[in-house]
């Protein structure tokens, strides 16, 4: 046994005669398969690790989806009341009805511009009379005459923070016919100054938790590779280059990246749609009624591209503590 | 050819782990670096595969100044040189099979060539039935034969053993020197760091002593192929 054993040593070829395979790794796609089947290998063999990582990049992502959820939410909310932002414009004499296109046109062509409704005296009498219904005697002796025409004007989205209305009301009064504008100056200013007393907030508050996120998942992932640093320098020591070292560790930091994204949108839906459904019944609201929308393709898909890169930035810079080997 | 040119290594400023080596082994040589605990074996053997650089001095391989090599330049390198660690490094996550097949996926072999390559050489160890076991299953004498296995399947124009029998029982002892004896036949230069006086003095080849960083002898170099008698050639412990 010994002797077989040992011819079979003495006819194996010499170090200069060995000849060398034919490389598995040549060109681009030759190397991206070999580093993706190594890494996906790596998964395998590290399961607990590679799931506590994608668990906790996961739970990261869910913390900021939700913030996001709930910040595009009320900003829609809030959006919405923009809508109140209204100017009037009274006339000192009811405009011949010609003339009216006329002026509705010149209103229209200021820009920010939603839309214009003439209200004629009579019409303004009306109104006045239907708010005030039931109490009709104070009404007495007053007539279409006494009350003016007005242009009630609506301002694109845009154009409704401090500065425009300003700027609009300015180019308002320069109409020829038009003696007052009102617009509700306070309430204005008062809801802009909330808005952006709101944007600021979220803005901290999403910086906050971007940074808590990334220190997370960061930390987490520089936990794994720690874990394998073993692994690093034994791959060094037989002559492996940085990037073969690294590659393998790149693909899997985006892979449990774009998972751990994926299983966080997934939870989101799941909170989401679970709130839509039971929200009626304890909260006496209906949810879908107050216009709640989930986050749109374009938050989705940040998300998820957020995830992906979180989990390459996460291993790029955690492997460069190690591979200085 | 490894040359060491007035080399000096410190870990601390002031406190030196090897001061001026100066030492020359010739191709196809099998040398026995020897000493007590600190004297500076294992730094010199990882001056040899530039895990260390030297804080003076230079380490030549193949006329190959390592000291003057960059980062990009270490890994060709060491792909010529198989090294066996002390602690044997294999990764206890992966098969035998997989840790020996590190070399050659590595150098970018194709996965069935490593496959037979590796079972030739895990078979010519012992290791056949072993392929697939990872090794916190296996003994340490088969540990060390799959470190020995790994170090030795690219067949490296070096092989460095970081005290290789320290561990292992006498039986275990004499097949892994074997391993080192058919490699160094097969023309690979061998440099083992051991304190076991008893390795030394039955095998007959060139000692290098150390003692407190210096080297305070630097023995006969050994013609390839010249070993003991006692010891017969290609003895493998199955």
């Amino acid at each position: 046994m010994a002797a077989s054993k040992a011819n079979s040593m003495k006819n194996t070829p010499k170090p200069a005669a060995s000849v060398r395979p034919k490389l598995a790794q040549e060109g681009f796609f030759g190397r991206l398969s070999y580093f993706s089947a190594r890494a996906l290998a790596n998964l395998r063999q590290n399961v607990f690790v590679s799931l506590v990582t994608v668990a906790t990049i996961s739970l990261a992502l869910l913390i900021g989806a939700l913030f996001l959820l709930v910040y595009v939410n009320l900003e829609g909310l809030a959006n919405g009341w923009s809508d109140k932002v209204q100017i009037t414009a009274y006339f000192d004499k009811e405009p011949a009805p010609l003339a009216v296109a006329a002026l509705k046109t010149t209103v229209k062509s200021i820009p920010g511009t939603k839309s214009v409704t003439f209200i004629s005296k009579q019409e303004a009498e009306s109104r006045l009379r239907a708010r005030l219904k039931g109490q009709e005697s104070l009404l007495e002796g007053v007539n279409a005459d006494v009350l003016p025409a007005s242009l009630e004007i609506r301002l694109d989205r845009e154009h409704r923070d401090n500065f425009a209305v300003t700027h609009y009301v300015a180019a308002l009064k320069k109409v020829q016919g038009i003696s007052e504008v009102q617009y509700g100056e306070e309430w204005v200013q008062r809801f802009n100054t909330f808005m952006n007393f709101f944007r600021l907030m979220g803005l901290l508050l999403g910086s906050f938790l971007t940074v808590a996120v990334l220190f997370i998942v960061s930390n987490t992932i520089k936990l794994t590779i720690y874990a394998r640093k073993e692994e690093l320098e034994l791959l060094s020591l037989v002559g492996a280059t940085r990037f073969f070292i690294k590659a393998p560790f790149l693909i899997e930091g985006i892979l449990q990246g774009a998972l751990g994204a994926l299983l966080s949108l997934l939870a989101l839906a799941g909170c989401y749609f679970a709130f839509m459904h039971n929200a009626g019944s304890f909260l006496g609201v209906n949810p879908a009624g107050a216009g709640l929308t989930f986050l749109s393709p374009l938050h989705l898909a940040a998300i998820l591209g957020g995830g992906v890169l979180l989990g390459f930035i996460g291993s790029l810079t955690s492997l460069r503590r190690f591979i200085n080997i | 050819m490894i040359q060491l040119h007035n080399v000096g290594m410190s870990y601390q400023p002031e406190v030196a782990a090897l001061s001026d080596i100066n030492l020359k082994i010739p191709k196809g040589d099998f040398v026995f670096l020897t000493g007590q605990s600190g004297a500076g074996k294992s730094t010199l053997l990882k001056l040899l595969y530039a895990e260390l650089t030297p804080s003076r001095g230079q380490v030549l391989i193949d006329g190959q100044n390592l000291t003057r090599l960059s980062r990009s330049q270490i890994p060709l390198v060491r792909r010529s040189i198989g090294v066996v660690f002390q602690d044997y490094k294999l990764l206890p996550n992966r098969t035998v099979l997989e840790n020996v097949a590190i070399t050659l996926e590595v150098l970018g072999w194709g996965q069935r060539d490593i496959g037979k390559k590796v079972f030739h050489i895990l078979k010519r160890m012992g290791l056949e039935s072993k392929l697939n076991s990872t090794p916190l299953r296996l003994s340490g004498g088969e540990q060390q034969r799959v470190a020995l296995a790994r170090a030795l399947v690219n067949d490296p124009k070096i092989l460095i053993a970081d005290e290789p029998t320290g561990n292992l029982d006498e039986e275990n002892k004499e097949a892994i020197l074997n391993f080192f004896k058919e490699a160094n036949n097969r023309g690979t230069t061998v440099v083992v760091a051991t304190h076991d006086r008893r390795v030394i003095e039955n095998s007959h080849r060139r000692v290098i002593r150390l003692d407190k960083g210096r080297i305070v002898d630097q023995g006969e170099p050994s013609l390839p192929g010249e070993e003991s008698a006692e010891v017969p050639d290609g003895s493998v412990q199955g």
